[in-house]
């Protein structure tokens, strides 16, 4: 008879097994990771306590053997020294389809990465609904809806996903429940399958038309991030977290500035272009001011018109938002509305302060633009911007008009405003403004008369006169002025943590 | 090979053509530059690639969406 090492030594061996030999040989032909690498990848070497290794199938007795740690990988790591919940799916056992079993798994690692503060992480790739279990009315009553709160976001912990592989049902609610979101090139993203939405709607489906990383990158926004491998999936999602606090009621983590940050301030103002008609890439900028090496982009292939990402000045996570006059002169559509909001809601929830960079000629207008509700997606935008408890500083390095100045942090909406000497404020161009008031074109009589009345001095000065803006800085002046500033509001009362007024706003836009 | 089409992102008119077919444009080069909104907008080619052929002439209108240009990858 097996004694009790020899039978604990034979389950553990078979659970950590997975779906067998050839189809993991499969996976590693294929360049892909399998479930339990992925873990090893994403948390610091050794750390990892799992959860449930000897969890089954619950449903049906047949599945019992076939089915190790129910398809779902689920445990406690450190990443760079912070503990961290995960849940990886395994495809390689009955395609990680939802089960009872690995259900209760991830309702723990919620459970437990809420109630203690602890980030959590999703690394996707499943098949949805395990089939037959989810089948009939007995199937739908004893296995969904269960948990009253299963999707429930109320942004108490980071979450951060990644996609890794064909993702249908839950796999995707949660990667797009998360405040990160990574899609590796290869990776679906959807809600059923091709094959599946090709029977409902009778005609071929190809997967990566329908949740490819292009679509989820460049049309829904979804993907905060897309990456060539699963090491480097796995790689961002730690870099992301490096920049948050491991839970809702903490200031992020502070880290060491790296040498050489801020030495390129004396150029800066060359990364302006001379002639107002040119554009550049604000990213150029951003860079040059945060701590060296720090600036991590969200959705760059997302409304290009605005650029949202993580950053550090003086060794503190900073939110940065930007008009970009590379794309389009920087006027914001309904889409960098939508990017805008969510990265608020995002700093907001987990005390970053916010930096804006102003730079746009308003927003895009049109047929267009109201047919995607516009109006909405500005107020809301407006909304998230005046519900944030964080410190706001919002910077004008060149044009701010109309609405847009208000939605980029203008007046009381920072709590501080500087701006460039370059600045040029004002409601609308002045042309446009003698066509709609006076009906008058360039050349017809009268027009010179109106336009000089309309074409105010929208300098710099005339703002700062009247205190609208608090200081006009010099542009190699722009990192030292945010690391003191950021200084002066701390919010020293709550130890850095923020009011979270957005902490249920919708996930996804 | 993949083949890559280039959008222009804005209405406008185009400006100066900075490549030429057969070039080589690196991840995010410029390839040519419309003026839209009194302003000079570059048209950028994200991936890189060679100039196939361009759909466009230099002072022709283009419309926001419209193809200015063909890459392979």
């Amino acid at each position: 008879m097996a004694t009790m090492d020899e039978v604990y030594a034979e389950r553990k061996a078979k659970a950590e097994a997975m779906g067998g030999p050839e189809k993991l040989a499969r996976r590693r032909a294929a360049g892909v990771l399998n479930a339990r690498e992925r873990v090893d990848r994403l948390v610091d070497a050794g750390t990892f306590i799992e959860s449930g290794l000897f969890g089954t199938s619950g449903s049906r007795p047949e599945d019992h053997d076939r089915s190790p740690a129910d398809g779902k990988v689920a445990g406690f790591g450190k990443i760079d020294g912070r503990e961290c919940a995960v849940v990886a799916n395994d495809f390689t056992v009955m395609g990680a389809s939802s089960g009872a079993t690995n259900g209760r798994k991830i309702g723990h690692m919620k459970r437990v990465a809420t109630s203690r503060g602890l980030p959590i992480v999703f690394l996707g790739e499943s098949s949805g609904a395990r089939m037959p279990d989810h089948m009939g009315a007995r199937g739908m009553g004893a296995l969904l809806g269960n948990d009253p709160t299963q999707y429930a976001r109320m942004r108490e912990t980071p979450w951060a996903s990644a996609t890794l592989g064909l993702s249908y049902g839950s796999s995707s609610w949660y990667a797009v429940l998360s405040d990160f979101c990574v899609l590796r090139k290869g990776a679906v993203l959807a809600v059923s399958s091709a094959q599946l939405a090709s029977l409902a709607i009778k005609e071929d489906v190809d997967p990566q038309v329908m949740g490819g990383w292009q679509v989820h990158a460049e049309v829904t926004g979804f993907a905060d991030y897309v990456a060539e491998t699963d090491e480097e999936a796995l790689q961002a999602i730690r870099t992301f977290l490096s920049y948050l606090p491991s839970h809702h009621k903490e200031a992020p983590p502070v880290h060491p500035v790296p040498e050489g940050s801020g030495a390129n301030m004396a150029n800066i103002a060359k990364l302006l272009p001379e002639r107002r008609t040119q554009v550049y890439d604000v990213r150029t900028i951003i860079r040059a001011f945060v701590d060296a090496g720090s600036f991590f982009e969200l959705k760059p292939r997302f409304a290009k018109v605005a650029v949202t990402g993580l950053a550090r000045l003086d060794g503190r996570t900073v939110g940065i938002v930007a008009n970009n006059p590379l794309a389009r002169g920087g006027a914001m559509d309904t889409d960098a509305c939508e990017k805008i909001t969510s990265f608020l809601v995002l700093c907001d929830s987990f005390n970053i302060p916010i930096v804006m960079l102003v730079d746009n000629p308003g927003f895009s207008i049109g047929v267009e633009a109201e047919r995607r509700r516009a109006p909405g997606k500005i107020m809301n935008f407006m909304q998230a911007l005046q519900l944030c408890t964080v410190p706001k500083i919002s910077i004008i390095l060149r044009k701010s008009y109309g609405q847009a100045y208000l939605n980029m942090g203008g007046g009381r909406n920072s709590d501080e405003v500087a701006a460039w000497p370059t600045a040029e404020v004002s409601f609308m161009d002045p042309t446009f403004a003698v066509k709609i008031v006076h009906g008058l074109s360039p050349g017809e009589p009268g027009f010179d008369e109106a336009f000089a009345q309309m074409n105010k001095d929208s300098e710099a000065w005339g703002i700062a006169a009247i205190y609208a803006v608090q200081s006009v800085i010099q542009p190699h002046e722009t990192r030292d002025y945010l690391i003191r500033m950021l200084d002066v509001h701390r919010q020293r009362l709550t130890n850095g943590v923020g009011e979270h007024l957005m902490r249920a706003w919708p996930t996804s836009f | 090979m993949a083949t890559i089409q280039i959008k222009a992102e804005v209405a406008g008119s185009v400006w100066k053509i900075v490549t030429a077919i057969g070039d080589t444009v690196e991840p995010g080069g410029t390839l040519m530059i419309l003026e839209s909104m009194k302003m000079e907008i570059p048209v950028i080619a994200e991936d890189g690639g060679k100039v196939e052929k361009f759909t466009v002439a230099e002072t022709e209108a283009v419309n926001e969406g419209q193809v200015v240009a063909v890459l392979t990858k």
